[in-house]
């Protein structure tokens, strides 16, 4: 019996949707340049989009709706990886961080589009439509900053060096992944981080952006060993919808 | 002092295949690939769009509003107007 184990599934890739979605929405107002601003609001509130459809299908599963999910959870049962869960730190760090969770979300998605779960399958075509965009985005402005002038070359790389080991997080080992495996319902999280490197070198090389050498990934997300970053967020998240529990509004 | 800002493009909106573009506004943008992008984001996440151009401001010719003599009627020239066709109702 499988359905323990795709809920959890399920969870992680919404958890990561939602929060780093929430640390996106920090720029809304901030960004450095105002189509930026506009632009990249609007990838925080697809990338919460997304978190929906996967708390969707967790809720089909598990019976617990999306608004219980995202607001009436204690924030150390949220399974999100940690590098999701960072403060926004400076634009060259969040420019690195969407484009490493972008390439990764394509990474997995594209491995679900062979998986046994009809509910993988279907939502990753649909998501995958729209991060196709992201990606574009995000790349753009890595390439461009990548290589622009001193300050921006000296932030982006320092951004790579901060996010890079924080992203292999994203593929920690689910605690039961084996059955999915064996179920031939994800590919090993191993693998995918190995695509996932395959996939950002060559963006990074043509900016002469260099990956930390010595690195462990920043894991225990999955295992809910969160950082006092993600009770922050999580207080924030949940801040306005704990003044009248449940009420509509 | 040194302008930081990007430069301009105006944007230019298809709502329908056929139909001509209409300018819809302007973004800073640092060429015009990203200015597409962020042509999309701001004019057609809402309207309904099949197609959009940017073109740099700094490209268009325009005319000078203080050279009104450029589009002024100085003579009489209502004997051109096509004033006295009447379109009867049925067209």
């Amino acid at each position: 019996m499988t359905t323990p184990t795709i809920e959890s599934l399920l969870l992680a890739m919404a958890d990561d949707e939602l929060v780093l979605g929430h640390r996106n929405a920090e720029w809304t107002g901030h960004s450095p340049i105002l189509e930026e601003d506009i632009a990249f609001s609007n990838i925080a509130q697809d990338e919460i989009g997304h978190a929906l459809i996967w708390y969707t299908a967790y809720e089909k599963l598990a019976g617990r709706s999306p608004d219980q999910m995202a607001f009436e959870r204690p924030w150390n049962e949220f399974t999100c990886a940690r590098f999701v869960t960072y403060p926004k730190g400076d634009f060259a760090y969040t420019v690195v961080r969407q484009f490493f969770f972008d390439v990764a979300e394509e990474v997995r998605l594209r491995s679900f589009l062979a998986s046994s779960s009809e509910v993988l399958r279907s939502s990753a075509a649909k998501i995958l439509k729209e991060e196709a965009y992201h990606r574009l985005h995000t790349q753009g402005l890595v390439e461009r900053l990548g290589d622009a002038t001193e300050e921006s070359r000296r932030r982006m790389q320092a951004g790579v060096t901060a996010a890079y080991a924080q992203a292999l997080g994203l593929f920690e080992a689910l605690p039961d992944e084996a059955v999915l495996v064996a179920g031939g319902v994800m590919t090993p999280n191993i693998e995918l981080a190995r695509s996932w490197i395959e996939a950002v070198a060559p963006v990074l090389r043509s900016v002469s952006l260099t990956p930390p050498v010595a690195l462990t990934a920043d894991a225990g997300g999955r295992r809910k060993k969160h950082l006092p970053d993600l009770e922050q967020l999580v207080t924030d998240l949940q801040s306005v919808y704990r003044l009248v529990p449940g009420g509509a509004w | 002092m040194t302008d930081t800002q990007w430069e301009t493009y105006e944007v230019f909106h298809q709502s329908k295949r056929g139909e001509a573009h209409e300018h819809v506004g302007s973004v800073h943008a640092p060429d015009a690939q990203v200015a597409l992008q962020y042509a999309r984001d701001q004019f057609a996440r809402r309207l309904k769009c099949v197609s959009i151009w940017v073109v740099r401001t700094s490209d268009i010719t325009a005319t000078d509003y203080q050279d009104e003599s450029f589009f002024s009627q100085s003579t009489d020239k209502s004997y051109r107007d096509p004033k006295t066709f009447g379109a009867p109702d049925h067209l």
